[in-house]
């Protein structure tokens, strides 16, 4: 009998040989009692050795200096890329002196009439009031930079984003190629795309949007093809039957199957293209992300913000029209929409030329509100009274000095002190345990990349503040995470706030923490913590309340107690989802710690920033291959079994 | 009276997976039973070597239990799967020798399908699906929807033009389907289980549409269906399908009555005999003194209706065909056929007179 040989297992040996884990780990471990040795007397432990690094700064800077001496006579540029700059130049020019023609007044009207049409009257009122507080900062201009810059690249991201999903979507063999490219542009750093941009274009506006293209085109890909190939077979089949032509079949049935998806992708290829422009500013997209750009270097809080809060609004203005623009579809077409679009058009051509007649177009000057004074005596204060010295509690400024002296900088020369080898083990331990030899094997790869790059201390020092931060935003992620899945209320009450933090760009959350915490590592941490958690709660909260009510049910008919309901049954049916916040926490993390160079966070991020500001592009081109590695073997490490077990269910 | 059959399957073979060419043409692998083949080729023979004819005005239903193949031999008829070996010919042409522009001809006015879970365009009004099929054949706007008007006020769904399918129930669903299909007004109208999603009233109900539909058209159907019940219902013939293969053929009353093997047997032992068979299996030949006496029936009246009229007569019944006395049923005979005890033989032959 079956139960005869399934006799309790008895915990030896044998029996903890039968977990792969242990498996897979005792396997590493004798792979490393035989490589550890050799490569130790071969190479020195400690650092990374010298010899298995290649120098790549004199090649790319001998590429730098070619391309910068051709830019002018090459073929490839006189003929391609110069078009290619000519046309976005052209395009953003156009779009940025429609927009001031139209005047600020029409600007606004635009705005709210078409998110009356798409949306409804309270989005109407929210982004005609979103607009009118960009002028009344005094941004009206960076704006209008901004969303000249926005709608060349939207429009761009979203050809090639469409015409990428369609391939992808209709041919088997172009979505195995596409994929696993477009999962992992997905999971770079926004920062990453700066550099080889501006080694083809040089700093500019092309670049900015060419990088923001690069940048916002994915996820429109991804999208389409999912939406493509999620549509009901039957629907197509029936199409198929009543003979169609491939032509009719697309028009008529694929791409309205796939409306949904089509605008999501749309919606997110928005708000990522507007993260974007704004970060783009270090590379001449100009517009209200440099404004944001030049007043942190100059620690100048009061302008930050004014030109923060202008990107914050856009942001949730675009978020929530596109998004009710996707949710109305399928329901009750409104009779007469013609008309209405008519009604709007005839609005705003009427409001721009009563602009036109009054003679004003520009925002005038009296009716902005300076806010940028009051906040830095506010921020002054707080300097004073809030960064050290307060009884008890300490200051902001000791909080971070706190952090920076006892748990960054141990990790940091915790991790350079490490032997090189035992990190790669390490890296190859947790990547297999967690998923397969394939997940571990491109860790492993990446991870070498990096010391190959000659960037091994600065790669550990970003790597240390990337696992403080992961640490604090899971800590605090997973408790309120777990706290919302089990209190409605709660959940009610975050449901805006995380809705606002997820559409913010990037770049933003710089402002406040440089506010309270001064410069340095502590707040870039601070930063991609506060830019990571809504995520993580999220995940957390989806994954818990996704657990099957049945096995909830019957463990709560057995008599299981809340904490053993959590304990036993939402958290383990829960894991690929806690997973995935651990795997979403790194990445946003990343991306924002490499950003943290600009508020001297030191480390990759500050090559980067370096690189472009004393035009060294071959030290910024390493760092940011460093950062794609990193970000890359932080991805895979990560990575759940789930993506590759299809086959064997 | 024009007796080319509808359509006309010979020898069609539909294997999936590597290599599925050589399976047909193997004998030794087309005698493998479908467990070992896939263990030897890794293939799987969906439909194996199955040969009908679909008649004129008729109603043929395929039935089977999941995985019999039955869902795929429909497909295969207008090449929706492309099949492996064997022919097919609609009105004695060549299906798998068309090429894409034929073939789309074929599918846009000559058979046409409904589909299990309806296969409906949820962007577009119950009005706009129904004209679907016209407006793919290149039909202008005005026509196509005075067309479908037309249509769907046939299935029963005036008033509800502008909603759509989310709004609908299932059975009106299916009337769309239904209506999409008869919109273009087709050769044969190809039905893919198309009533198991629905509830068991609804299904009544639309099994009594398509009866009706039949009755006022006489199209040529194609019925596939797991139950039973339907299959006898509709059924003018029935093929039953097993592991891919068609193990009997025939109309409902010889499927139930005379079963080609214990397979059969065992599906059809919970049908009421009496509303399937035919007097005309269950009658003996009439004696001189019967002759002249007793409640007249006809031969195609079931088993049920004799029993009522020889019960209430409390006579044996005379089986008239044409004015003329052919048998004669009386209550142990008819009692014969509701136990089963009594193998009646094939239409056609004449019944032993020592039979009881």
């Amino acid at each position: 009998m079956a139960t005869i040989t399934a006799s309790p297992p008895r915990v030896g040996l044998p029996g903890l040989l039968k977990r792969p884990a242990v498996r897979k780990l005792l396997f590493l471990a004798l792979a490393a009692a035989i490589l550890v040795p050799l490569a130790n007397a071969r190479w020195a432990s400690g650092t990374w050795p010298s010899a298995l690094t290649v120098d790549f700064s004199e090649p790319l800077a001998k590429a730098s200096d070619w391309i910068i001496d051709n830019r002018d006579s090459h073929p490839l540029f006189l003929y391609f890329l110069g078009h290619v700059s000519n046309v976005v130049v052209i395009a953003v020019r156009a779009v940025y002196l429609t927009l001031l023609a139209i005047g600020w007044a029409g600007v606004t009207a635009l705005g709210a009439l078409v998110a009356w049409r798409v949306a409804g009257v309270r989005l109407a009122l929210g982004t005609g009031t979103a607009f009118l507080a960009c002028g009344l900062l005094g941004m009206w201009v960076p704006t209008m930079q901004t969303l000249a810059l926005m709608v060349v690249a939207v429009v761009a991201s979203v050809v090639v984003g469409l015409l990428l999903g369609l391939a992808a979507g209709l041919s088997d063999r172009m979505d195995r190629v596409l994929r696993p490219v477009l999962d992992t542009m997905q999971v770079l750093p926004a920062f990453a795309y700066l550099l080889p941009v501006v080694l083809i274009f040089g700093i500019g506006v092309p670049a900015a949007v060419l990088a923001t293209v690069i940048y916002a085109a994915p996820p429109m890909a991804r999208l389409t093809s999912l939406g493509l190939r999620g549509a009901d077979k039957e629907v197509l089949e029936a199409v198929q039957s009543l003979g169609s032509t491939a032509r009719q079949r697309l028009l008529t049935a694929r791409l309205p199957l796939a409306r949904k998806e089509l605008l999501l992708g749309v919606n997110q290829t928005i708000m990522m293209a507007l993260s974007m422009a704004v970060i783009a500013a270090v590379i001449g997209a100009g517009g209200l992300g440099d404004r944001v750009y030049q007043a942190l270097a100059s620690v100048d809080v009061g302008a930050a913000l004014a030109a923060g809060i202008p990107i914050v609004l856009l942001a949730v203005v675009l978020d929530r029209v596109t998004g009710a623009a996707g949710e109305r579809i399928g329901a009750e077409p409104e009779p007469r929409r013609g008309l209405g679009w008519l009604l709007a058009l005839a609005g705003v051509v009427a409001v721009a030329v009563a602009g036109r007649l009054a003679g004003r177009l520009d925002w005038p000057d009296s009716w902005v509100v300076g806010i940028a004074e009051p906040v830095n005596r506010v921020v002054d204060w707080m300097t004073a009274h809030l960064y050290s010295g307060v009884p008890v509690i300490g200051g902001t400024a000791d909080w971070a000095g706190h952090f920076t002296t006892w748990v960054l900088d141990p990790m940091r020369d915790g991790l350079q002190g490490l032997p090189w080898w035992s990190v790669l083990l390490i890296v190859a331990a947790l990547a297999w345990v967690i998923g397969t030899w394939r997940t571990a094997l491109t860790a492993v790869l990446a991870m070498a990349a990096i010391g190959a790059l000659g960037v091994w201390k600065p790669s550990l020092d970003t790597l240390s503040q990337v696992l403080a931060a992961v640490v604090v935003t899971l800590v605090v992620g997973f408790a309120t995470g777990i706290a919302a899945a089990r209190s409605d209320r709660l959940e009610r009450l975050l449901r805006p706030v995380l809705d606002v933090f997820q559409t913010m760009p990037q770049f933003v959350y710089l402002i406040p923490v440089v506010a309270l915490f001064g410069v340095g590592r502590a707040p870039a941490v601070a930063a991609a913590i506060v830019y990571a958690l809504p995520a993580v709660v999220r995940i957390t909260t989806q994954g818990l309340r996704q657990v099957d009510p049945a096995a909830l049910e019957a463990s709560g008919s057995l008599g299981a107690t809340s904490w053993q309901q959590l304990r036993q049954v939402q958290l383990p049916l829960a894991r690929p989802a806690l997973l995935l916040a651990v795997n979403q926490g790194l990445v946003l993390v990343l991306a924002v710690v490499v950003i943290g160079g600009l508020v001297g966070g030191g480390a990759l991020g500050y090559d980067v920033v370096f690189g472009l500001a004393q035009g060294d592009l071959a030290t910024g081109l390493v760092a940011g291959a460093a950062i794609v590695c990193l970000g890359l073997m932080l991805d895979r490490v990560t990575q759940p079994t789930e993506r590759r077990v299809k086959k064997g269910a | 009276m024009d007796t080319t059959p509808v359509f006309s399957v010979e020898g069609l073979w539909k294997v999936f997976g590597p290599k599925a060419d050589r399976v047909p043409g193997d004998p030794e692998l087309t005698a493998l039973d479908p467990a070992e083949l896939r263990e030897r080729t890794g293939c799987t023979a969906a439909v194996r070597d199955v040969s009908f004819d679909v008649r004129k005005g008729e109603v043929f239903v395929v039935m089977g239990l999941s995985g019999s193949g039955k869902s795929t031999l429909v497909r295969c008829l207008t090449r929706l799967i492309e099949p492996t070996a064997g022919t097919i010919a609609i009105d004695g042409e060549d299906v798998r020798a068309m090429d894409r522009s034929r073939l789309r001809e074929l599918r846009r006015h000559r058979a046409a399908m409904v589909f299990q879970h309806f296969g409906l365009l949820p962007h577009r009004t119950v009005i706009d699906n129904v004209a679907y099929g016209l407006e793919i054949q290149g039909m202008g706007k005005a026509e196509r929807r005075e067309r479908a008007a037309e249509v769907v006020a046939k299935v029963g769904l005036e008033g509800m033009e502008h909603r759509r399918p989310g709004q609908l129930s299932g059975g009106q669903r299916q009337r769309v389907g239904l209506a999409r299909a008869l919109a273009v007004d087709p050769e044969v109208l190809l039905f893919d289980e198309p009533f198991s999603a629905l509830d068991p009233l609804i299904r009544r109900e639309m099994q009594d549409e398509v009866v009706r539909l039949h009755h006022e058209e006489g199209r040529t159907m194609v019925f596939i269906t797991h139950d039973l019940q339907e299959a006898l219902k509709l059924g003018d013939r029935i093929a039953l399908m097993r592991d891919g293969r068609v193990v009997q053929l025939g109309t409902p009353e010889e499927i139930v009555g005379s079963p080609a093997d214990d397979y059969v047997r065992e599906f059809v032992r919970d049908v009421p005999r009496e509303q399937v068979m035919t007097v005309r299996t269950a009658m003996r030949r009439p004696t001189a003194d019967q002759d002249g006496s007793g409640p007249a029936v006809r031969p195609e009246a079931t088993v049920s209706e004799a029993i009522e009229a020889v019960a209430r007569a409390g006579a044996p019944a005379r089986v008239m065909d044409k004015g003329r006395c052919v048998g004669v049923v009386d209550s142990d005979t008819l009692l014969g056929v509701v136990a089963g005890t009594e193998q009646p033989a094939p239409p056609g032959t004449e019944q032993p007179k020592e039979a009881v």
